[in-house]
């Protein structure tokens, strides 16, 4: 395995982040000759390290389009032919691929134990890009072909302790919320932006939602997940990879950007 | 006219593993109320779009294969881009690739366009008062700007608005 490549010395860093969940993913169109029965083929690409496996409902392609500004509304989804997604897991259940015949992601999550910490972005992408050459080199046996990449996500999910009896606001979190005198039970916000490309056109969407949620001990937290997904610049792996990367630098300087000073100092920011 | 409640739509949760924490999102009531024209377009669209999915191999007699789920899910969020008050909903026609022809034939131009795959569409555009019988052609992938454009100037309902 490569390298990891280094963290670009320009962005924003934190020591102890709220980060629960990464997830690096790319769809791409169905690759010619495979079939739902080839699903334990790719489970063998990756079986030594991720001895677990679990079915899961299928995702439904996603894309980024462009034109007439968003209308709230969205033609009916149809329903189309059902492959089932795949978890591969590791043992300790940290980090997954998940599989179907048009994505492949791979996630890390922080667990009860908390003994696995972040492997960081760096090596995460490392892993992922072995996984997606893997992938690649099998689906090309299959039928002489490349992964033809359509779309690439990038989503990294923070929770963030919001317990009233704390006396915690969402402003002490947040530069752009303010309740003022009336905290709210709850809410939840979401907003996106376009991202371009070199040229200035659009490539993609930074979208940013901030919910609360109830962990499993029963504590409030805001979940604030910040993805960006969007066509890469040709269908190529490498491709694909470059956008992964500009995702996340946009991801990690809207995340400083959105949250306050005093938040940065709780998770220790050192860049 | 619309009346849209809540103009934000999330599908990013689905990516996520719901967090061995078992979390659990609390969850909000969303409503739409669209009106005519585009739930006109939406039962067409939708309703052509998943038979022609359904197709079979062979369907034209020979080696054709359906429309693919990814290429008919592409060309609906490129349609929700192009949608103009007021616009007649385009003819769709399948492709023997599994490619799809969108299509729009008025009084006042023509426009069609070639979704070959997710990202890859040929735009083709003619006015009837045009100079240029030729047309204009793009190559385009995600932004479909100009087609709203086209979309505008064949429609009958819009120009007379």
């Amino acid at each position: 395995m490569a390298n990891s490549p280094e963290r670009p010395a320009e962005l924003p860093d934190f020591e102890s982040p709220p980060l629960n969940e990464v997830v690096l993913g790319v769809q791409f169109n169905p690759p010619k000759g495979y079939r739902q029965i080839n699903a334990g083929e790719v489970w063998g690409l990756f079986r030594s390290e991720f001895s677990r496996v679990e079915d899961r409902e299928p995702l439904a392609p996603v894309f980024e389009t462009f034109g007439l500004p968003a209308r709230g509304t969205r033609f009916e989804m149809m329903t189309g032919p059902s492959h089932d997604r795949f978890w591969f897991l590791r043992p300790d259940g940290t980090e997954l691929i998940q599989f179907q015949q048009d994505r492949l992601l791979h996630n890390w999550r922080k667990v009860e134990s908390e003994e696995s910490a972040y492997p960081r972005f760096e090596r995460m992408m490392t892993r992922f890009s072995d996984e997606l050459a893997r992938l690649e080199e099998y689906v090309n046996g299959l039928a002489s072909q490349s992964l033809l990449i359509n779309q690439c996500e990038i989503s990294y999910v923070n929770h963030i302790p919001f317990e009233s009896s704390d006396e915690q606001k969402a402003s002490d979190w947040f530069r752009f919320i303010d309740f003022g005198e009336h905290e709210p039970e709850d809410f939840s916000i979401g907003f996106r932006e376009i991202i371009r490309d070199a040229g200035s056109q659009p490539q993609g969407r930074l979208i940013c939602e901030f919910k609360i949620a109830i962990t499993k001990t029963g504590k409030r937290v805001i979940v604030m997940t910040l993805t960006a997904r969007g066509a890469p610049l040709s269908p190529t792996k490498e491709s694909a990879l470059e956008f992964l990367t500009k995702g996340r630098g946009l991801i990690v300087s809207r995340f400083a950007d959105l949250t306050t000073d005093a938040a940065h100092a709780k998770w220790r920011r050192i860049k | 006219m619309s009346n849209e409640v809540l103009n934000y739509d999330s599908d990013v949760s689905s990516l996520r593993t719901s967090s061995p924490a078992g979390l659990k999102v609390l969850r909000y009531e969303r409503r739409v109320l669209i009106d005519d024209v585009e739930a006109l377009w939406d039962a067409d669209i939708t309703k052509k779009l998943q038979d022609f999915i359904k197709l079979e191999e062979g369907w034209d007699g020979y080696r054709a294969i359906p429309v693919s789920f990814t290429n008919a899910v592409f060309a609906l969020r490129m349609l929700e881009k192009i949608w103009v008050p007021g616009a007649p909903a385009p003819a769709i026609v399948p492709g023997v690739q599994g490619d799809l022809q969108i299509e729009w034939h008025t009084a006042k131009g023509d426009i069609e366009l070639h979704v070959l795959a997710p990202n890859v569409v040929h735009a083709w555009h003619a006015k009837v008062e045009d100079e240029n019988p030729d047309g204009e052609e793009r190559k385009l992938t995600t932004d479909f700007s100009i087609v709203a454009d086209w979309v505008r100037d064949v429609s009958e309902n819009h120009a007379g608005a």
